[in-house]
C-alpha cells in the first residue's frame, strides 16, 4: 500500500532529506508544499498524512481540515495513544495529521524517520546559535573595550578588567554588563544620525 | 523563597500584553513564581503543548481551551481557566474595494445585511479568513453574518488564515476578508488593503476575548503558585487598561522578542493608545480579569451551533468544569480589588452602563448588548441583572 504524504516544511535541505529517506522506503509518494495556501495544497494532493514543521504559523491553516479533506476528524501526531512519541516529535519540532484514519503502525515508521531527522537538524541549529552567540560577545566585548580606551584613556588590559570587575562586583554575567554597556554608549549616537 | 516554574505560551498579539508586563515588571518573581514566556507560532502549536504538558498555561482564545479539555483534536488534556485576560480587540477587516461598496450600497442596512445584497449577485462564496476553526474570531465573524441573513456554511467560505500572515492573505487575494485580533486590522489599514467594517463591540459588547488557560494538573500539584500568577496578571491587568500607560506598554510589546510589529500600530489598540478609541482591547474595566460562567455557557452554546461541538455535551458541567470564579476570588482577595459575587450575568441585557454588585464596592460596567438585540442567559442562571 502507498501512502501519499504531503511535506510542508521551508527548510528546503532538510525537507529534500527527509523526502529522500520516505522516498526510498517503497510505500510512500511524497508531495512537498511552502508555505502557499496549504488549504489548496491539501486539495489537490489528497494526502493520507501530513508532516509539518511545527515552527511555521501555517500549521494553523491546516486546523480545519475537515473543509478538505474526508469529514473524520484529525488525528493528532498519527499514534495519540503513545504519549512519548508525541513527546519526542513536539521536542524535535515536527507534528503530523493523519487524514485518511490509515493504519498507526504503517504511519509511525514514518514519523519516526521525520522525528529523527527534525532532531538533527535541530542539534545543528542548536551548535550554530551557541557559535553565533559566542562570536557576538566576543565582537562586544572588543566594541566595549574600544569605547573605554577611547573615552576613558584605558589600557586594552585595563578596560578588560574594567569590565570584569563590573560584572563581578554586580554578580551578573559579563555578556550582559558589556551588552548593556555598549548600548547605552552607542544609543546617543545613533540618535544623532538620524 | 523557593520558586515554582510556569511556562507560558502566548502569540504575538496584542492582547498577550498582561503576561508580556507581569513578566517584564517581576509580577510573578514577587509571587514566587518563575514564568517563562514562550511566544509560539500558531494556536495549533499553544495546543499541542498544553496537551503534552511542554506548557503550563497559555493565553487562549477559550473555545480553544475547551477543545483541548475535551479532546476535539485528539488526545484530551483537563484545563481550568481562573481568569479572564482582555475584552474585544477584534476586526472584520475586507478587502478595500469591498469595503468601500458595502459602505455605499445600503447606508439604512447593518454591515451584515448590506453584506448579503452584495453576496446574492456573486456566483462564488465570499473567502473570509479566520485565525483558528476552535477561535472567538470564528464564533463572532459566524454570529455577525448569521445576525444579518449571511449562512456562514453556504453564502461564504471560511478559511484558517494564522493572525500574522492575515494581511498578506488580504494582499495576495487569497481572502476577500478576515476576522483578526488586534493588531492585524490596524496593520491591513496602514497598508492599505484592507479597511474594518465591524469590530468586537460591534458583535457584543465587551465581548470576552483572551483568557488565562491553566493545566489543571499544574494546579491541583502548585495551588499557591497558581494563586500568585493570577494576582500577577490581575495587577498586571491594571496596567496595560491604564490610558497613561498605553505608550509604554506599546514600546515594551513591540520589541523583536515579542510582537516584533510597528509600536504605532500596537498603539491603536491599547486603551488610551487610539486618536479615536475604536477598537481597544480592554484588560481591567468592565471586570475584564472575572471568568463569567456566562462566557463560558455562550462560546459551548455557539460552538454547538455550529457543529464545533457535539450536541449532547453537558454545556453547564463543561463550563463550571473549566471556568473557575471561585479560584479567582480567592486568589484575589488578598488585593483590595473589587470583586462580582455574582458567577453569571444575562449576556446582552445590559443596554447602558450600569452598577456590578460586587465586594467591597460595585463596579461600573458598559453594555454587553448584541448586535441582533438577543438576551442571553442559559438555564440554571440567574437571569436577574
Amino acid at each position: 500500500m502507498t501512502l501519499r504524504i504531503l511535506l510542508i516544511d521551508t527548510d528546503a535541505e532538510r525537507a529534500h532529506a527527509l523526502e529522500k529517506t520516505l522516498s526510498e522506503s517503497s510505500y510512500a509518494q511524497v508531495t512537498r508544499a511552502g508555505a502557499e495556501d496549504l488549504a489548496a495544497a491539501v486539495d489537490r494532493s489528497r494526502p493520507d498524512l501530513i508532516i509539518i514543521d511545527m515552527a511555521l504559523p501555517d500549521r494553523d491553516a491546516l486546523e480545519d481540515i475537515r473543509a478538505v479533506a474526508a469529514a473524520n476528524p484529525i488525528v493528532m501526531f498519527a499514534s495519540t495513544d503513545d504519549p512519548t512519541f508525541a513527546q519526542e516529535a513536539i521536542a524535535a519540532g515536527v507534528c503530523s495529521y493523519n487524514l485518511s484514519g490509515v493504519a498507526l503502525a504503517d504511519v509511525k515508521p514514518i514519523m519516526a524517520s521525520a522525528i529523527a531527522l527534525f532532531q538533527r537538524y535541530r542539534h545543528v541549529e542548536t551548535e550554530l546559535a551557541a557559535v553565533r552567540a559566542q562570536l557576538d560577545e566576543r565582537r562586544q566585548i572588543e566594541r566595549a573595550k574600544a569605547i573605554l580606551m577611547k573615552d576613558r584613556r584605558m589600557s586594552e588590559p585595563e578596560a578588560y578588567r574594567w569590565l570584569q570587575k563590573k560584572a563581578m562586583d554586580e554578580s551578573r554575567k559579563l555578556s550582559q554588563i558589556v551588552a548593556e554597556f555598549v548600548a547605552a554608549h552607542e544609543a546617543p549616537r545613533r540618535e544623532r544620525k538620524s | 523563597m523557593n520558586e515554582t516554574r510556569l511556562r507560558i505560551g502566548l502569540l504575538r498579539l496584542t492582547d498577550s500584553a498582561p503576561a508580556i508586563l507581569a513578566q517584564e515588571f517581576g509580577y510573578f518573581a514577587e509571587e514566587g513564581v518563575d514564568a517563562e514566556l514562550h511566544v509560539e507560532p500558531s494556536w495549533a502549536n499553544i495546543a499541542d503543548k498544553l496537551t503534552y504538558g511542554f506548557l503550563d498555561a497559555a493565553v487562549v482564545v477559550p473555545p480553544l481551551a475547551f477543545a483541548v479539555e475535551t479532546g476535539l483534536r485528539g488526545l484530551n488534556q483537563p484545563l481550568i481557566i481562573p481568569c479572564n485576560v482582555s475584552l474585544g480587540g477584534n476586526t472584520i477587516t475586507l478587502e478595500i474595494r469591498l469595503a468601500e461598496k458595502l459602505r455605499t450600497a445600503a447606508p439604512a442596512l447593518s454591515v451584515p445585511a448590506a453584506l448579503r445584497g452584495l453576496l446574492e449577485g456573486r456566483g462564488a462564496p465570499l473567502t473570509l479568513g479566520i485565525v483558528h476553526a476552535y477561535s472567538t474570531h470564528n464564533l463572532l465573524l459566524r454570529y455577525w453574518l448569521a445576525s444579518g441573513g449571511v449562512d456562514p456554511e453556504r453564502d461564504v467560505r471560511l478559511v484558517v488564515v494564522p493572525p500574522a500572515r492575515a494581511v498578506e492573505a488580504l494582499a495576495s487575494g487569497q481572502v476577500a476578508g478576515f476576522c483578526a485580533g488586534a493588531p492585524w486590522g490596524e496593520v491591513a489599514a496602514r497598508e492599505g488593503v484592507g479597511r474594518a467594517v465591524a469590530t468586537s463591540d460591534d458583535i457584543w459588547r465587551n465581548a470576552p476575548e483572551k483568557a488565562f488557560a491553566v493545566r489543571r494538573h499544574w494546579a491541583d500539584d502548585n495551588p499557591d503558585a497558581l494563586k500568585g500568577a493570577i494576582r500577577a496578571m490581575a495587577r498586571a491587568g491594571q496596567f496595560c487598561d491604564a490610558p497613561e500607560n498605553a505608550s509604554y506598554t506599546g514600546a515594551l510589546l513591540s520589541r523583536r522578542r515579542y510582537l516584533d510589529v510597528d509600536s504605532h500600530a500596537i498603539l491603536s489598540s491599547l486603551p488610551g493608545g487610539a486618536v479615536v478609541s475604536r477598537n481597544t482591547s480592554r484588560f481591567w474595566r468592565n471586570a475584564a480579569t472575572f471568568p463569567w460562567l456566562s462566557h463560558a455557557r455562550w462560546f459551548l452554546d455557539q460552538m454547538a451551533r455550529w457543529n464545533l461541538l457535539a450536541r449532547d455535551v453537558d454545556q453547564a458541567a463543561l463550563a463550571g468544569r473549566v471556568y473557575r470564579p471561585d479560584i479567582y476570588r480567592e486568589a484575589t482577595a488578598a488585593l483590595e480589588i473589587s470583586v462580582p459575587v455574582i458567577d453569571s450575568k444575562a449576556e446582552g441585557a445590559h443596554t447602558n452602563t450600569w452598577d456590578l454588585e460586587a465586594t467591597p464596592n460595585p463596579i461600573a460596567m458598559d453594555s454587553d448588548t448584541f448586535c441582533d438585540g438577543t438576551v442571553f442567559a442559559p438555564e440554571g442562571q440567574p437571569a436577574a441583572q
